[in-house]
C-alpha cells in the first residue's frame, strides 16, 4: 500500500515542477524588465521600479496568491488556481530577481557601456550586445539561489488546492494517520529537487566563465 | 537572441493561457443552477483530509461519506462532478468568489457563516465528541468540565467557535490553554503524546481515529456546537439550495443515506 | 589652409559648481596628431568625451568635418561611428573574444555580412600585430594586448578621428612600448590622432602639435621644438621640466624668452 501512496505523492512533482517552470521565467522577464528601467530609466521609472521591489518584497508570498486567487480573479476572469498560484510567485520573485539582476548590471560597470558607446552602438545595442551578456553571467549564483526558493515556496499553492506535493502529503498523513512518513517523503522530494537543480546551475556557472590567464 | 522579441513572445503565451483559461461559462443562463446544468458539471470543493468523510485512498481516489454522497446529489442533478481539493480554511472563501459551485466538506451549520455562504438542509447529524489520551485521570461529566484543562481544537470549526464563545470569552478557560490545530490527526497526535488533555471535535472522526491511533478514548458525546451538516452554496442561490434539498430528501426517504452512514460510520 | 577636420569653439564644461574648461578653442587638422599635456584633472579626458559627445557640454560648439555635432538632435550614435576613442582602462568587452571585439561594431553598428566583417576585423588585428591572439579573451591577454586591441577595435570603424585618453597610464612600464609602437604607425599613416597622455617621448617624436591645458584652459600650443625648446608661458616651462626630469632626461634648456 506504500508504495501506491509514494507513487501518488511523486505524482505531484510534476506538479511542483510545472509551477516553478511557470512562475521562474514569468519572474525572470518580469525582474529583468524592471531591473533593465530601475537602471536605465530616468528619475520618474526608476522611482516605480523602486516601490515595484520594495512593495513586492514585503508582502508575504501566500498573501499575494490569496489576494490574486480570490479577489482579483473573477467569475469573467478566471484564473486556475494552478496559473493564479505560478503567477502570484512569479510576481513575488520578479521583485527578487529584480534586485540580483540590478546588482549584476552594476557590477558590469559603466566602462563597458561607455566603451559600446563610442564604438557607436546606441543604449539598447549598448544592453542588448555588451552589458546583459555579462550581467547574466555575473547573475547566476545569486539566481541559483532564487531558484531554490521559488521551488520550496511553490508548496504554497497547496492553499489554493494545487494538488502538488504538499497537499498530497497532507491527504496522506491523514489517511494513513503516518505524517512523519508523508511529511519525510515530500521532504526528500524537495530536497533532491533543490539539490539537483543547484548542481546543474553550479555546472552552468562553470561552462559560461570567461577563460583567463591559465 | 533578441530580448524584445522573447519578451514579446512569452507575453503573448501568457495573454493566450489566461484568455484559455477564462473560457468555459455561458453568461447566457438565468440563474446558477442554469448555468451549471448548461455546463454539464458542478464543481464542488472538499477538503479531502478527513476520514471518514472525505480523504484519499493509496491511488490518490477520493473516497468517504460526502464523496460518496455528493456523487450521488450529482448524478440526480444531471450532471457531472468535478471535485476541487483545498485545505479546509479555503473553503468557504472559495465558494464566496464564485470558484466553487458548491461545497461539502463536513459542515456543520454556523450563523456566522450563514451571512457569506448558504447551507442546505442537513444531510446528517453529528454529535461533538471530547477524546482523551487512555493515560488520562480526571473527569469529563459536563463539557464545561474542559475548562480546567488543557483543550486542543481544529481551527475554523463549530467546536473552535463554541469553546471560544462559551469558555474563553467567559474567563472559564484561559486563552493559552486553548490549543488551536490546522487539522483533526494533528491535534490527536499531540494528544496521544500528552502535550493536551483533551480534544473536542465532531464524533465521527474522532472515533475513526482514535480507533486507528489506538490508546485514546471518547469520555464524552452529544449535541453541542456541531449538529447537523450542510452542503455550503453560494449566498442567494435559491434554485441550487432548493434543487439539492430536494435530492437529499429523496435519499433521505430512500434510505440512501443511513446505508452510508453504516458503511462508513460503523461502529 | 583647408578646413580643419575637427574643431571645438568656446567648448566648455561644467559639472556642479565647478568650471570643468572653459572656451576651450581647438583646431585639428587632417593627418595631424596632437597630443594634448598637462597636470592632472585640468579637465582633458573630459575635453575628449565632449568632443565625442559621450559627456555633454555647458556651451560651445565641435564640429567634425565642417558639420556641427554638437546641434540640437544630431545623431550622437552615428557620430561616435567617425571617431574612435581608446580609452586609458583598455575596456575590452570581457565576454567576446579579441576578434569579436573588433568585429561586433562592424556587425551590429555598420550591419556588415559576418565574412565581411571577419575579414575587416582580421585586418585590423594584423595592423596591431595581433592576429595569433584572435580567439582570445581579453582575461587571457596582457595589457599591453589589451590596448593593441582596443586600438584595433576603434580603428575597424574607419574613424576620420581618433581620441586616445591616456592610453598607457594603466600599463606596466615594459608594455608602454608596443602600444605606443602602433600609435606612432597610425600617426606615420596620417590618421588624425587626439592624444592625452603623461608620455613625453612620444609627444616629442611623434606629435605635430602640443598643447598645453591647465586649469580648464589652454595655456600655450605649438610645435614640440616651439613647447619643449622655446616655450613662451612660464607655466609652460615649469611644467615640462618637472615632467621631463621625472622621466629621467635632464634637459635644462635655457630661457630663451624674456
Amino acid at each position: 500500500m506504500f508504495s501506491t501512496f509514494f507513487s501518488y505523492i511523486i505524482q505531484g512533482t510534476a506538479i511542483t515542477i510545472a509551477v516553478t517552470l511557470v512562475a521562474l521565467p514569468f519572474g525572470l522577464m518580469l525582474g529583468l524588465a524592471m531591473a533593465l528601467i530601475h537602471t536605465y530609466g530616468g528619475n520618474i521609472l526608476n522611482r516605480i521600479a523602486a516601490a515595484f521591489s520594495l512593495l513586492l518584497r514585503g508582502v508575504p508570498p501566500i498573501v499575494l496568491l490569496f489576494i490574486l486567487y480570490f479577489m482579483l480573479s473573477s467569475k469573467s476572469f478566471n484564473l486556475s488556481p494552478f496559473w493564479a498560484g505560478s503567477f502570484s510567485l512569479g510576481i513575488v520573485s520578479s521583485a527578487y530577481q529584480m534586485e540580483i539582476l540590478r546588482g549584476a548590471l552594476l557590477a558590469v560597470g559603466n566602462g563597458q557601456m561607455t566603451a559600446a558607446r563610442a564604438v557607436g552602438m546606441s543604449r539598447v545595442q549598448a544592453v542588448q550586445h555588451i552589458i546583459l551578456p555579462q550581467a547574466l553571467r555575473l547573475a547566476i549564483p545569486p539566481w541559483s539561489n532564487e531558484v531554490s526558493i521559488v521551488l520550496k515556496d511553490s508548496s504554497l499553492v497547496y492553499a489554493l488546492g494545487v494538488p502538488e506535493i504538499l497537499r498530497r502529503a497532507q491527504q496522506l498523513s491523514a489517511t494513513t494517520q503516518q505524517p512523519f512518513l508523508a511529511y519525510g517523503t515530500a521532504a526528500l522530494i524537495y530536497f533532491v529537487l533543490v539539490f539537483a537543480t543547484n548542481r546543474a546551475l553550479d555546472y552552468l556557472s562553470e561552462r559560461t566563465k570567461l577563460p583567463t590567464h591559465s | 537572441m533578441n530580448i524584445k522579441r522573447i519578451v514579446v513572445l512569452l507575453s503573448l503565451i501568457v495573454a493566450a493561457s489566461l484568455v484559455l483559461s477564462a473560457c468555459g461559462g455561458g453568461a447566457t443562463a438565468a440563474n446558477h443552477l442554469e448555468a451549471v446544468k448548461q455546463a454539464g458539471v458542478i464543481k464542488v470543493g472538499t477538503s479531502a483530509d478527513y476520514p471518514p468523510f472525505e480523504s484519499v485512498d493509496a491511488s490518490g481516489n477520493k473516497v468517504g461519506f460526502d464523496i460518496d454522497l455528493m456523487a450521488e446529489i450529482a448524478k440526480r442533478l444531471g450532471v457531472k462532478l468535478e471535485w476541487v481539493d483545498m485545505p479546509f480554511d479555503s473553503l468557504i472563501a472559495a465558494v464566496q468568489e464564485g470558484k466553487l459551485d458548491a461545497s461539502i466538506s463536513a459542515f456543520n451549520y454556523d450563523a456566522d457563516r450563514d451571512e457569506k455562504i448558504d447551507f442546505s438542509d442537513a444531510y446528517y447529524t453529528s454529535e461533538d465528541a471530547f477524546t482523551v489520551a487512555d493515560g488520562f485521570t480526571g473527569e469529563i461529566v459536563n463539557p464545561e468540565d474542559v475548562a480546567d484543562l488543557k483543550v486542543c481544537v481544529q481551527t475554523g470549526t463549530t467546536q473552535d467557535s463554541w469553546l471560544t464563545d462559551n469558555l474563553v470569552a467567559t474567563g472559564k478557560l484561559p486563552e493559552e490553554n486553548l490549543f488551536r490545530y490546522d487539522r483533526v490527526d494533528q491535534a490527536m497526535l499531540d494528544l496521544k503524546n500528552g502535550r493536551v488533555d483533551v480534544m473536542m471535535s465532531d464524533y465521527v472522526p474522532a472515533k475513526a481515529l482514535a480507533d486507528q491511533l489506538g490508546g485514546l478514548r471518547i469520555v464524552y458525546q452529544g449535541v453541542l456546537s456541531s449538529g447537523p451538516m450542510n452542503i455550503v452554496i453560494p449566498n442567494g442561490d435559491a434554485e441550487l439550495q432548493q434543487a439539492i434539498n430536494e435530492i437529499i430528501k429523496q435519499l433521505q426517504d430512500e434510505g440512501f443515506i443511513d446505508n452510508l452512514a453504516v458503511k462508513y460510520f460503523a461502529e | 589652409m583647408s578646413n580643419p577636420i575637427l574643431e571645438t569653439r568656446n567648448l566648455t564644461k561644467i559639472y556642479g559648481q565647478n568650471i570643468i574648461f572653459k572656451d576651450i578653442n581647438l583646431k585639428v587638422n587632417e593627418g595631424e596628431t596632437i597630443v594634448i599635456i598637462g597636470p592632472s584633472g585640468t579637465g582633458k579626458s573630459t575635453l575628449l568625451r565632449c568632443i565625442n559627445l559621450l559627456t555633454a557640454n555647458e556651451g560651445g560648439q565641435v564640429f567634425l568635418d565642417g558639420q556641427e555635432i554638437t546641434a540640437k538632435n544630431y545623431n550622437e550614435d552615428k557620430v561616435r561611428q567617425q571617431i574612435g576613442m581608446v580609452f586609458q582602462n583598455f575596456l575590452l568587452f570581457n565576454h567576446l573574444t579579441a576578434l569579436d571585439n573588433v568585429m561586433i561594431g562592424l556587425l551590429k553598428v555598420k550591419k556588415m555580412s559576418k565574412e565581411q566583417a571577419r575579414q575587416k576585423a582580421m585586418e585590423e588585428l594584423k595592423r596591431v600585430g595581433l592576429e595569433d591572439r584572435a580567439s582570445h579573451y581579453p582575461g587571457q591577454l596582457s595589457g599591453g594586448q589589451q590596448q593593441r586591441v582596443a586600438i584595433a577595435r576603434a580603428l575597424a570603424m574607419d574613424p576620420r578621428v581618433m581620441l586616445f585618453d591616456e592610453p598607457t597610464s594603466a600599463l606596466d612600464p615594459e608594455l608602454i612600448g608596443e602600444v605606443l609602437g602602433v600609435m606612432a604607425q597610425l600617426a606615420r599613416d596620417h590618421m588624425t590622432m587626439l592624444v592625452v597622455t603623461h608620455e613625453m617621448g612620444f609627444a616629442r617624436e611623434v606629435a605635430d602639435r602640443i598643447v598645453f591645458m591647465e586649469k580648464g584652459s589652454i595655456v600655450e600650443e605649438g610645435t614640440p621644438d616651439e613647447l619643449f625648446y622655446h616655450p613662451k608661458n612660464e607655466r609652460t616651462r615649469e611644467f615640462l621640466w618637472k615632467i621631463t626630469e621625472l622621466y629621467g632626461k635632464k634637459e635644462k634648456e635655457q630661457s630663451a624668452t624674456a
